[in-house]
């Protein structure tokens, strides 16, 4: 069977509109990946923040300027060396 | 007939001139101007957008952060779109209580932005986590940029300082290491609209911006804590001015800790900028000088006129009246007579000479902008006073991180190295672009002599010197106290003193050099004001679990300090062995902990198999360092803790 001159344009027609469906479906394809992208890039952010405030919490819990006056309000005091032990490990 | 063909003629002419224009002008334009045109039209549907790149971290020596770079966001409210009329009141009213709440800010102003005309802008910055919910509000609109966090606020912020923003410029190591930390900005494509309106497009992303590096600096968090907060309570309880504090470790030329207070609550790097005359601390200098050259030895002696002597027009005075005295005790005693007296057996060049070579008169190196070289004038511009001056510490002028170098030569035998305040410096994939190494700028002292010092230095402290209270009972600490008329514009200011004191910890095998400088301080003496707070910063160092002090060095030396006399000067040594059970042979010898920050994790655990010890992890993704931390003794087998990080976190 040979083809004739409508046939061809049918199948010109036919192959353009597939080409034109699969250049969407990857644009569609981009665009929820790259929401996706900034979602996730958000979370993160958001998460990095938090690890930031959570360490600047740490860091201000463990500063002597939160520490001594607390540590004195309990009655203790900062060791001088003679009563700082180290222990010996034999064999050393 | 003729006419008709003339006519004809003449329209087909004018026709094919016209079409030839037509033709012309279309090719001038798209093929001579057409990718002029073309670009022109791309302008104006597109436009470059630079990314800026994150800063690189600062962090210590261990890996603590002590300047991160965040994502932050400044906030726009558009109140024609959050007044949609599609919306209700009742849910802008809940809309305007939700931005109030989440980013802390008066709902007053809120409410007023939301119902004006124009665009309300909050400049923030907002993080995150803040702006993650009232982000989804129609109407409202984030702004990314990048802020710098400081997750201790105060800590080393002088030393820090910030990278540059309009309106202030950079300062302090964010300046001085700009070009490591800033990274690399990328760009990309943006559509726009009609209105000018951008639109971002994933596809259009020219160049990725590539993070700056990260620089682990030789600061101890720990040990700067304690110095930081040792200095405050100086300034409050002896009501000084101002102070200094600069730890170092004399076998590598690192910068431990540095801080730099004032009274009035306000802060500058004045250890580094601002530079003072020594006094007594810089009597050692002279010493040094006479025992390199050979021209005096630690016994000779110098009549010390029994705290007055006149020279060269001048009235010397002593604090401590000495008779006849030896170098050591002219030391000891801090003797202006005598170390004048020893002086005048150096000719003036060798007497500036040794001064130079001690690294006074020049910039240390340091790796911190308009660091002061400090003041010492060449022998042709002395006056016939300079000699003695010199001698007592006046007439120069050093900062405090060149005083702690010079002592630094005479704790590490001898050598001069350049202090530093970087330790290694990290790429934004993790490779190592910088390692410190300890790098020796001359050797100033034999050895033998080096020594020779430290022992008229642990004289100073446990002798009859002028450092007692800066004594410790289980370990020697050697040092020289030190004070100074305070210089204003017009000469000496009366009442006006600088108290210092340099040390060495401990004295027979130097982890640590210290020196403390204040300003003013109530009681005036470096020997009751400047000399207990190096005490006080030692004694919370040892207890502290800074990893600054190798207690496994420390309690080795102290088996073989353990003479008769040494254990009648001190109080009480508790001796333990542990574990108190007999000899286990994992505990058999001691090993060095490796460096394994920047590897991956696995193989930071097999470089530890490799040194004989255990190895449990933290984290996944790239190791940022170990605990204890790297360079300490620990005995073979040991259970090495490995921090890691993610790599995405770096």
């Amino acid at each position: 069977m040979t083809l004739k001159g409508r046939h061809w344009v049918a199948l010109w027609l036919t192959f353009l509109l597939l080409t034109l469906v699969w250049v969407q479906a990857r644009q569609t394809a981009a665009l929820v990946s790259a929401d996706q992208l900034n979602n996730l890039r958000a979370a993160r952010a958001a998460l990095e923040a938090s690890k930031a405030e959570q360490t600047a919490r740490i860091r201000a819990a463990k500063s002597r300027s939160v520490l001594v006056p607390r540590a004195e309000s309990l009655g203790l005091r900062a060791a001088v060396d003679s009563e700082i032990v180290f222990l010996e490990l034999l064999g050393g | 007939m003729a006419a008709m063909k003339v006519r004809l003629g003449a329209v087909k002419v004018a026709l094919a001139l016209a079409v030839l224009v037509v033709w012309s002008r279309a090719a001038q334009l798209q093929i001579v101007e057409g990718s002029r045109h073309q670009a022109e039209a791309l302008a104006r549907r597109t436009e470059r957008i630079t990314l800026p790149a994150p800063r690189g971290g600062i962090y210590d020596r261990n890996g603590i952060p002590l300047a991160l770079t965040q994502e932050t966001f400044h906030l726009g409210i558009a109140p024609n779109e959050i007044n949609d009329a599609r919306r209700s009141a009742e849910e802008v009213s809940r809309n305007v209580r939700e931005i109030a709440t989440s980013l802390d800010l008066p709902l007053a102003d809120v409410d007023r932005a939301v119902r004006g005309s124009g665009y309300a802008y909050f400049h923030g910055p907002f993080t995150s986590a803040q702006i993650r919910r009232v982000r989804e509000i129609p109407g409202v609109h984030a702004e990314p940029v990048y802020s710098r966090l400081h997750p201790d606020a105060d800590l080393a912020r002088p030393l820090l300082g910030w990278p540059s923003s309009p309106g202030r410029p950079a300062s302090g190591i964010e300046r001085v290491l700009d070009s490591l930390l800033a990274g690399v900005s990328g760009s990309a494509v943006v559509l726009r609209d009609m209105r000018g309106r951008r639109y971002e497009s994933p596809a259009r992303l020219d160049a990725f911006p590539s993070r700056g590096s990260d620089v682990f600096l030789t600061i101890d968090a720990e040990l700067q804590d304690i110095v930081e907060s040792a200095l405050l309570d100086a300034l409050v309880e002896l009501e000084a001015s101002s102070g200094d504090v600069v730890v170092m470790d004399p076998a590598t030329g690192e910068v431990l800790a540095l801080a730099s207070m004032r009274a009035d609550g306000t802060s500058q790097m004045t250890a580094l900028t601002d530079p003072y005359e020594p006094g007594s601390t810089a009597k050692l200098f002279v010493a040094a000088a006479l025992l390199e050259r050979d021209l005096a030895s630690e016994v000779d002696s110098v009549w010390g006129e029994l705290g007055e002597f006149d020279y060269a027009g001048r009235t010397i005075r002593d604090v401590h009246e000495m008779g006849w005295g030896t170098l050591s005790t002219v030391i000891e005693l801090s003797s202006n007579i005598g170390i004048v007296k020893f002086a005048q057996r150096l000719p003036p060049e060798i007497q500036f000479g040794v001064l130079r070579d001690f690294g006074f008169g020049s910039p240390s190196g340091i790796e911190y902008p308009s660091e002061s070289r400090g003041i010492l004038r060449r022998p042709r511009e002395w006056s016939g006073f300079s000699q003695a001056s010199l001698a007592m510490g006046y007439e120069f002028a050093a900062t405090p991180v060149q005083l702690a170098a010079a002592y630094s030569v005479i704790a590490s035998g001898g050598l001069l190295l350049r202090p530093t305040l970087v330790s290694a410096v990290r790429g934004p994939d993790g490779d190592m672009l910088y390692e410190h190494r300890p790098e020796p700028v001359r050797r100033v002292l034999s050895e033998a002599n080096a020594a020779k010092l430290r022992q008229m230095l642990i004289g100073v402290v446990y002798g009859q010197g002028t450092a007692s209270l800066a004594a410790l009972t289980s370990y020697e600490l050697a040092g020289k106290t030190g004070t100074s008329r305070r210089a204003g514009a017009s000469g000496y200011i009366a009442g006006a003193y600088t108290a210092s004191f340099a040390s060495m910890f401990p004295a027979s095998d130097p982890q640590l050099v210290t020196v403390v400088k204040l300003v003013d301080p109530r009681g005036t003496y470096g020997s009751v004001t400047a000399a207990p707070v190096t005490r006080s910063v030692i004694e919370q160092a040892l207890a502290a679990q800074t990893g600054a002090i190798d207690r496994i060095r420390l309690s080795r030396q102290r088996d073989v300090d353990e003479s008769p006399d040494l254990i009648d000067r001190r109080a009480r040594v508790y001796r333990f062995a542990w574990p108190r059970v007999e000899r286990l042979d994992m505990t058999d010898s001691v090993t060095v902990v490796p460096q394994v920050a920047g590897m991956y994790v696995r193989e930071a655990a097999k470089t530890l198999h490799q040194s004989g010890l255990r190895a449990v992890i933290d984290g996944l993704g790239l190791a940022a360092g170990t605990s204890p931390p790297a360079g300490d003794s620990v005995s073979v087998n040991s259970l090495i803790r490995i921090a890691a990080v993610s790599v995405l976190d770096r």
